[in-house]
């Protein structure tokens, strides 16, 4: 009845670190059309238990759809046995996409803690052949929460890392990051995406600042239509859906 | 083959439809080609004022279902008119227009504001959401219904469908007080009240504490209230409570529902209520039969 669920086969389903998983799809329809920060709504089997869809940042978009993935739970397990061929019940690309950088942007800063990255290669995909300076600023709780981020190399992005451990990177948080960095603030956007605490952060730096930017948000979701109202976002002009009026928001208007 | 089936004066071309609030977006998202194969469509249910509906967490997955406290977030019936009816009228398909009064007065100024709007069917009158913190239900209370009911068959230009709760000792009583008071039919099952607890932090997991037990975990007893209603009504019955496949809906309507709704399942496979629909058709050919009304109440006892 919806124009937008197709079955798609699995490419291929990789563990890329002790806890993150990369799974490719082959789905020319939403390479075609998907935009970053847009999302798909996977259904992980046909049981009934987990019950919900599970819903995936599109992480690239190029020959095939890729997601990026951590198992923690239930659903996201399923996912992990997933296998060239499988197919997948997909509803996307779903979703308001991240406003892009004006022409007179010079600095964009992404902002991820964690699984949060998951929305920001596409995104350097698109910004790289702008002349924008593309800064990664990647937050884990330990070395084994960060992998390799050579895709995000190739596109040029600068990349500092922080955990909450110190096993890679700087000790700390990675909003603790964020002011380290030179920028100017009226030439600077920001996306950011991870926990409410660190975006909370990132916000207030931000105001701060004065800086312009962008908040990826991820709430539980039912339908991911805007139908069930289930995955309310709390903003400054009230409550709004996570999976149809974002899950992209004005990083100011989310009430974190 | 027919498949159209009536309540009160209104006739759907057949028995499927959406339970209210599981269906929104169609112009965007749905192949409205589709969308018109459907019987009716219930938007989500409607106020007298906008409603900005309940802190989060508003769902959570459970086996088998899920809980919801949306609190009835909308525009108000003004807003209802303004940016959502237009677009529904255009699909084509009759509406059964869900709504709530948090006072009998606001039901009828309600019923006054759709009366005259063309594309509505029916009204649906939710008596039954469980998530606004009344301490009684209307749809608890069959005095309140009778009254609410009586009131509103004097004002309304369409028929008056009473969706019921669940959350009552006899629901019999409840759908037996609102034909008495004139209801065109009956619906049946809301929500049961159910709440999911955080054991980490030992929080209630909804923010409304409390919500609404929807899909296929309450099944069955849905099946059992839509029998026993409608053993004892002689209006007809909508039926619903976790229909994820043409079986399901199959059953609510041997049971004796004339309609049936698609509710939750609309979250996990947005083609249920098409499917639902092909497999009524496919399961009365398969037993040669020609009318939808063989199969309603069929049930051999």
């Amino acid at each position: 009845m919806d124009k937008i669920q197709s079955f798609y086969p699995v490419v291929s389903n990789q563990k890329l670190s002790p806890c993150f998983y990369r799974l490719c799809f082959d789905a020319p329809q939403i390479v075609k059309t998907v935009q970053p920060g847009q999302f798909v709504h996977i259904r992980v089997h046909d049981g009934l238990e987990p019950f919900f869809r599970r819903p995936f940042s599109v992480y690239r978009a190029q020959k095939h759809v890729e997601i990026f993935y951590e198992a923690i739970g239930p659903g996201t397990e399923i996912l992990t046995k997933k296998k060239k061929g499988d197919l997948l019940d997909v509803l996307g690309p779903l979703g308001t996409p991240f406003r892009l950088p004006s022409e007179d942007v010079e600095d964009v800063v992404m902002i991820a803690g964690g699984i949060g990255v998951a929305p920001f290669l596409i995104l350097s995909d698109v910004l790289k052949a702008r002349k924008c300076r593309l800064i990664l600023l990647y937050g884990g709780r330990t070395a084994g929460h960060v992998y390799d981020m050579k895709e995000f190399k190739k596109n040029g992005c600068q990349i500092h890392v922080a955990t909450d451990d110190g096993s890679i990177g700087v000790k700390g948080r990675v909003s603790k990051l964020f002011s380290k960095i030179p920028c100017n603030p009226e030439t600077t956007m920001i996306y950011t995406c991870g926990p409410h605490a660190m975006m909370a952060a990132v916000q207030d730096f931000a105001r701060q600042k004065r800086m312009s930017g962008q908040a990826a948000c991820e709430e539980v979701m039912a339908c991911a239509l805007g139908a069930c109202l289930g995955c309310s976002v709390k903003t400054t002009s009230g409550y709004q859906t996570c999976c149809y009026d974002g899950p992209a928001f004005e990083l100011g208007e989310v009430i974190f | 083959m027919n498949l159209s089936v009536k309540i009160g004066n209104a006739t759907f071309a057949n028995p499927v439809t959406v339970a209210s609030g599981t269906f929104g977006h169609a112009e965007k998202y749905y192949n409205l080609e589709e969308v018109k194969k459907l019987g009716a469509l219930v938007p989500k249910t409607v106020t007298r004022h906008a409603q900005t509906g309940n802190p989060p967490a508003r769902i959570i997955e459970t086996a088998s279902g899920m809980l919801n406290a949306i609190g009835i977030e909308n525009p108000g019936i003004d807003g209802f008119m303004a940016q959502k009816l237009p677009s529904l009228q255009k699909i084509g398909v009759p509406l059964m227009v869900s709504i709530l009064g948090h006072t009998d007065d606001e039901f009828v100024q309600i019923v006054e504001k759709l009366n005259g709007q063309s594309g509505i069917a029916a009204l649906e009158l939710n008596l039954s959401c469980p998530n606004l913190g009344h301490k009684v239900l209307v749809a608890q209370d069959p005095q309140a219904i009778s009254r609410l009911v009586k009131r509103i068959k004097r004002v309304a230009k369409f028929p008056i469908v009473t969706k019921l709760s669940p959350n009552v000792t006899d629901i019999s009583e409840m759908a037996l007080a609102a034909q008495d008071a004139g209801a065109d039919a009956v619906s049946l099952v809301n929500t049961f009240t159910a709440m999911v607890i955080d054991i980490e932090k030992r929080r209630s997991v909804l923010g409304n504490v409390t919500g609404g037990l929807s899909g296929p975990a309450i099944r069955p007893i849905a099946v059992q209230m839509v029998y026993r209603v409608a053993r004892r009504v002689k209006i007809p019955v909508v039926g619903m409570g976790g229909i994820m496949t043409a079986k399901d809906a199959l059953e609510f309507l041997i049971a004796g529902a004339t309609m049936v709704a698609v509710g939750t399942a609309n979250f996990v496979n947005p083609r249920a209520p098409l499917d639902v629909l092909e497999g009524i058709k496919e399961y009365m050919k398969k037993y040669k039969m020609k009318d939808i009304k063989e199969v309603i109440g069929s049930i051999h006892l």
